[in-house]
């Protein structure tokens, strides 16, 4: 019993430093920026983690709208309401599945590709030349990843929620036959700025913020060893996604939970 | 041992540095003479490469200071030290080159992040780092597509690349074939001569590194056991200097790692 309850301990202990060290590396890369000359780091970071998901986001957006508007249309259409699919599908996508599913998939595309760039580059000695040159490795290489991260996830989630209408729109309006003008002016009327799209775009920026700093953290704090970086990107994965799914339905909670 | 150096460029003084309850340094005095090749020697895992990083501030010792040239880098905060860092250059063991950049990237890194030059003049001071070094002609390859001693050289390139008063070098020997080594060798001496600059070599190889250091420091159990010009040390009485200047495999420093007797590990209970 006392040696489970010191295992326990020991754990905590190291899930507190590793908070600890994960906070003071966000702290000391973001302190002071985004610096001018920076803006072009960021820029090609943004190519490397939101353009290039960009294939793979909208792919998933179409498949999921497609799904959702076929489950809507089957139901609904049990109840002559077929042209609620519009606004159905609009306020699920918005306000959950767009910031969820965006980050979920940025967690396992960018996420992971961060942390094993970040962790080779340490186990290659690369971020301790760096230092060694004077250039301090949080600004150049830590930074400019979280900011690319910050402006892409939003910019994807726009991205996903577009392209998943448009593949319900598809499914909805084109094959199942569901009214255009139904599914349009649904969505038109139900759909409210602030309540739907800004909160929904607030979660994205919060799912952006997390996965970005787990992902950076792993991989700086990564043993410099085969083992060490595999288990750091899988840790990348799984400790995102959790935090996801978790900080989503505390946000949900908060913003449309009826106390 | 050695007359106390009188201009030393590094002053290290009552350096302790342990990691965990194992002691890497236990108090160890060292005066590391400007403008000179100074090797650090020792048997493997003695701490060379975490003096190395001691000196350039990516580790703190936990007592002692290391001064250099005159300024204390174990009271320096984190802006003072990468202004400090700026004045060195540092090759690594794994060469430590960026694999995002070609080869005139990695050169340029350093003169592109610490000085406003215009494009011309970073391009002319790459090509004269990279003829120093014979790779004028590898500028664009990818640090991928080089051989092992290519990339060293890219790596000296990239140190030299802003003219530092001190150069560290980590086992710039280790893993080369003869021809690449050599080259080394001369590199080392001939920019040694030429920028004036103070050399720090960490090495194993002790040929190579007896023809171009002229000061040899050799650190074993956190103690410095040996302190002086090749042709001093090789004088030396002390059986452990004697052992690591002559390369022999047993010696007061033990070619075994501590274990049971031999017999009784193989045979067991019949012993």
């Amino acid at each position: 019993m006392l040696g489970l309850l010191r295992a326990l301990g020991v754990r905590f202990l190291d899930w507190l430093g590793a908070l600890g060290r994960a906070t003071l590396l966000w702290a000391s890369a973001m302190l002071g920026l985004p610096r001018w000359q920076d803006v072009r780091l960021v820029v090609t970071q943004i190519y490397y983690v939101g353009v290039l998901s960009v294939v793979i986001i909208a792919l998933s957006a179409f498949s999921i709208g497609a799904v959702l508007a076929l489950q809507f249309y089957t139901q609904l259409a049990r109840f002559g309401a077929e042209d609620a699919v519009g606004i159905g599908l609009a306020l699920v996508l918005l306000r959950e599945l767009g910031p969820v599913v965006t980050g979920l998939l940025f967690a396992g595309r960018a996420g992971s590709a961060l942390t094993a760039e970040i962790g080779l580059m340490k186990t290659t000695e690369q971020l301790s030349s760096m230092e060694m040159m004077g250039v301090d490795p949080l600004k150049r290489i830590i930074a400019p990843r979280i900011w690319a991260g910050l402006i892409s996830v939003p910019i994807l989630t726009a991205v996903f929620n577009t392209v998943a209408i448009w593949g319900g729109f598809v499914v909805g309006v084109n094959w199942l036959g569901a009214d255009p003008g139904g599914f349009w002016s649904g969505m038109q009327e139900g759909v409210e700025i602030y309540q739907d799209l800004v909160k929904g775009m607030i979660k994205s920026c919060v799912f952006a913020l997390l996965v970005t700093w787990v992902a950076v953290f792993q991989g700086y704090d990564a043993p410099p060893t085969a083992e060490g970086m595999s288990l750091a990107t899988t840790r990348t994965v799984v400790i995102s996604s959790v935090l996801i799914l978790a900080t989503d339905f505390i946000l949900t909670l908060v913003f449309y939970g009826d106390f | 041992m050695s007359a106390p150096v009188s201009d030393p460029f590094i002053e290290i003084r009552q350096l302790t540095f342990r990691r965990g309850d194992r002691v890497i340094f236990d108090g160890i005095d060292m005066d590391i003479p400007r403008g000179c090749i100074t090797a650090i020697m020792g048997p493997s895992g003695t701490g060379k490469t975490t003096l190395l990083r001691i000196i350039g501030g990516q580790l703190k010792p936990d007592a002692g200071s290391v001064c250099v040239d005159g300024k204390d880098i174990c009271r320096m905060d984190r802006a003072e030290l990468f202004g400090f860092r700026r004045n060195l250059g540092m090759m690594f063991q794994s060469s430590a080159l960026f694999t995002d950049l070609s080869v005139f990237e990695n050169v340029a890194f350093p003169i592109r992040v610490h000085t406003d030059l215009s494009e011309e003049l970073i391009r002319d001071l790459v090509l004269m780092k990279l003829n120093a070094v014979g790779l004028r002609g590898a500028r664009d390859l990818r640090p991928s597509e080089l051989s092992g001693g290519m990339a060293r050289r890219v790596a000296l390139a990239r140190a030299i690349a802003l003219d530092p008063d001190l150069i560290m070098y980590d086992e710039p020997f280790t893993g080369q074939d003869p021809i690449a080594m050599g080259v080394l060798v001369g590199l080392i001496k001939a920019l040694n001569g030429a920028l004036g600059t103070t050399s720090l070599l960490v090495s194993h190889d002790i040929h190579e590194t007896v023809s171009i250091a002229d000061q040899i420091v050799i650190i074993a159990d956190g103690k410095v056991i040996g302190e002086g010009t090749p042709e001093q040390l090789r004088a030396v009485p002390s059986a452990r200097v004697r052992q690591f200047m002559h390369g022999e495999a047993d010696g007061p420093v033990p070619f075994h790692y501590p274990a049971d007797d031999f017999a009784y590990d193989v045979l067991g209970e019949l012993t």
